[in-house]
């Protein structure tokens, strides 16, 4: 769609009927385009002067502290799972920035360097994990973590030829719905076979749990999963491996769930 | 917002107090029963905690940024209990009349809209109600009025633009 066509429907757009055929292609623009998105932005805010101008209608009582308590129960539930990820994410920076890691050589795809960099990471586990601690207590208020709760792992190529890596954070707790997240980098986006890409988590007993799937890649080869698993708990599942659509073992790694992490 | 964002419950309150009627106004008028209204409100709110961190105020109006969750909640509603590709609103003949200043115009969201709205003329605030509030794509009024589309959407359009800039000049004065 060109600017033009984008800004004819910016209109209906703003007061919500624009037809959803259109509407996708119009917020893809948007996605990108600062000018529309500029446009829209305005229009959109004429649109809910509308509302605005209604007469206004009485209000049920009580509805005010019910708004609270649902928000109030929203924000300590354990285990929140949109601010887990955005806590989650700042981990990863934690994890890269303690390492000495740029951002960028591990979102760059970059495998060779984060393996060969990851070590770095590993001694610097405990460090990190309290920094984690930090996002946590921060992003979900009263849901200050115990440092053993926590875990991390690193993935790495399965065997010869295979590129990648990644990393894993698990929360393993007693009283909070488990997590666990896993990053991968550098996997081979270019051949559409090998997709879907499936992440399972393993116990000695060779029961599996699965963590997801990947369906897309980014440019860098990257993608990031996040699993609650409510009624699962997630002790002693430390193996982790990343296998393609033909079952090749792409990836795999270990999460040490000892509860005394290696200082730096 | 940072105070909502923290699920800070006194931030909630103050949302609350200045926000929640015109949201859940809108529920009331949008799906038409009060059950509903309350649902919405409460899905407003928690929206807006969740989404907290991605309100940008250089790039609207809290209130704005609120009333348009609130909308798009309420018509993503309808669509899914109408199953519709598009909303089918209910009381698509209620035309908000443009009060009069009362006692509730000390609500400041409130009096900047109403004066903005009466800077339309009657064919614009008709237009520009019969799509927010009643649904109806500009195709459809196209068709329904017997006038070119490309006309109805200009229309739409340059009522949005004379409320836009009627609001623009309100903040100015306040």
């Amino acid at each position: 769609m060109t600017c033009v066509q984008v800004r004819e429907s910016l209109a209906e757009l703003a007061v919500g009927v624009l037809p959803d055929e259109d509407r996708v292609e119009v917020e893809r623009h948007l996605r990108w385009c600062a000018g529309c998105r500029k446009e829209a932005t305005e229009l959109g805010s004429a649109a809910a002067t509308v509302a605005f101008a209604l007469p206004p209608a009485s209000m049920p009582a009580g509805l005010g502290e019910r708004i609270v308590a649902r928000v109030r129960r929203a924000a300590g539930a354990p285990g929140s799972a949109r601010r887990l990820r955005t806590a989650a994410a700042a981990a990863v920076a934690a994890v890269v920035a303690v390492a000495g890691l740029g951002w960028g050589a591990v979102m760059a795809g970059r495998a060779d360097r984060f393996a060969d960099r990851a070590e770095q990471v590993e001694l610097r586990q405990a460090e990190a994990l309290e920094r984690f601690q930090q996002v946590l207590a921060r992003l979900v208020p009263g849901a200050e973590l115990p440092e053993q709760e926590t875990f991390l792992g690193r993935l790495a190529p399965a065997g010869p030829g295979m590129l990648g890596g990644g990393a894993v954070l698990q929360l393993v707790s007693a009283t909070r719905i488990d997590f666990a997240i896993v990053w991968v980098n550098g996997l081979d986006a270019a051949d559409p076979d090998r997709f879907p890409y499936r992440v399972t988590l393993s116990n000695r007993a060779g029961e599996v749990l699965r963590v997801g799937r990947i369906d897309e890649l980014d440019a860098d080869g990257g993608a990031q999963l996040f699993r609650q698993f409510e009624g699962h708990e997630l002790v002693g599942y430390t193996g982790v491996q990343v296998v393609d659509a033909s079952g090749d073992v792409v990836l795999e790694g270990a999460v040490d769930q000892t509860p005394t992490t290696p200082g730096p | 917002m940072e105070g909502l964002l923290a699920g800070n419950e006194d931030a909630v309150r103050a949302l609350y107090a200045r926000y929640a009627r015109p949201i859940y106004t809108l529920g009331l008028r949008l799906l038409g029963s009060r059950e509903a209204a309350e649902e919405l409100t409460q899905d407003v709110f928690l929206a807006a905690w969740r989404k907290a961190a991605r309100f940008d105020p250089s790039r609207g109006r809290l209130s704005t940024w609120l009333m348009t969750i609130a909308h798009n909640l309420a018509v993503d509603r309808l669509r899914r209990e109408t199953g519709a590709s598009r909303p089918h609103l209910v009381l698509v003949d209620e035309v908000p009349e443009v009060v009069v200043a009362d006692e509730e115009a000390s609500m400041i969201e409130r009096d900047i809209a109403v004066r903005a709205l009466s800077t339309l003329s009657d064919a614009e605030r008709r237009l520009l109600v019969r799509a927010y509030f009643g649904g109806l794509t500009a195709r459809e009024i196209a068709e329904a009025d017997g006038i070119p589309l490309g006309t109805v959407k200009t229309r739409l359009r340059t009522a949005l633009i004379k409320v836009r800039k009627a609001n623009v000049d309100k903040e100015r004065l306040l």
